[in-house]
């Protein structure tokens, strides 16, 4: 069994071996966690909105023992990752991280929040370094505004967006 | 004194990790089949879990047994370890991720026990070991290491 603490080390190697297969079978897979997502949560998003998306990222950041803060002030949820233990796992590790580890979470937010009719901008900041912001509004201008500050946004499903392998 | 781990996660568990390995494998085996699988749970046991292949290689099955203590018991599962003579059996009686997976109506991939199966036989590879698993109920398996060689 491989233990759930380490579920994304085996996450990582599966990137890494899709992706020498060939881009494309990469992100053929991101769009695979994308539908598994939308199952498990589109209709909750969809249903409760931000509400039910903030609800979501407080339990997963208690369970999966982020460091950083949730928010929702007013139409914005806003998720900033002081220590991503996702990133910070595969960097910890003998097998080494694959360069585009970060881009999966975007490849299954964004199909996530477009079934739910919100809009998410993911700010990748670093693909190096375990911290980013991500932040979720039901106003799309509001989404345009932000994506054009970011830092590094993920656009996963923009290919000549992705660094080469 | 227990064997260090080069893993040794502390703090919650977030057990809805083992749907999405079962996901994950239900994707690779339909899609890339069982012989991409097998490599990428070869590259997870040898690349990833390194120390424990090094320590195999040298003679030393303990950080591995640690690992599967230290694993199960965070997840809750029960098990047992046996030692007699060159083998040392850690006999699973509830498999913490199929009873997680079953519990929440899940459909358990029919080569969701390859990611056991598979790592259990990379790690032998190039060691004085035999690592075999047997699978015995819908929750059950043992592992087996057996010295082969000295």
């Amino acid at each position: 069994m491989i233990p759930s603490d380490h579920f994304v080390r085996f996450y990582n190697e599966v990137f890494k071996s899709l992706d020498r297969k060939g881009r494309v079978h990469l992100v053929d897979y991101w769009h695979e966690l994308g539908r598994l997502q939308v199952t498990e949560l589109g209709d909750r998003f969809k249903t409760g909105g931000l509400e039910a998306a903030y609800e979501y990222w407080q339990r997963i950041f208690l369970e999966e023992n982020c460091e950083g803060e949730v928010k929702l002030n007013d139409d914005v949820l806003e998720l900033r990752m002081h220590k991503c233990p996702s990133l910070s796992k595969a960097m910890d590790n003998d097998a080494g991280a694959h360069g585009l580890y970060c881009d999966h979470c975007m490849a299954w937010v964004e199909p996530v929040m477009a079934h739910a009719g919100l809009h998410a901008v993911f700010d990748m900041e670093s693909r190096t370094e375990p911290h980013c912001v991500m932040r979720v509004t039901l106003n799309k201008k509001k989404a345009e505004e932000f994506a054009k500050h970011a830092k590094l946004l993920a656009t996963p499903y923009i290919p000549a967006s992705l660094p080469p392998r | 004194m227990p064997t260090p781990l080069r893993y040794q996660d502390t703090g919650e568990v977030h057990l809805d990790f083992h749907r999405t390995t079962n996901g994950t494998i239900a994707y690779l085996r339909q899609k890339h089949g069982a012989e991409f699988l097998d490599d990428v749970f070869r590259h997870t046991a040898q690349d990833v879990y390194r120390s424990i292949w090094d320590d195999l290689k040298q003679g030393d099955p303990e950080q591995l047994v640690t690992h599967w203590t230290y694993f199960t018991e965070r997840e809750k599962g029960v098990y047992k370890i046996e030692r007699e003579g060159n083998e040392i059996r850690f006999i699973v009686l509830q498999c913490p991720a199929t009873t997680y997976l079953r519990n929440r109506g899940i459909v358990v991939d029919p080569e969701f026990r390859r990611q056991t199966i598979t790592m259990n036989q990379a790690w032998s590879e190039g060691t004085p070991f035999e690592i075999s698993t047997k699978i015995t109920g819908e929750d059950a398996y043992i592992q087996t290491i057996r010295r082969v060689k000295l």
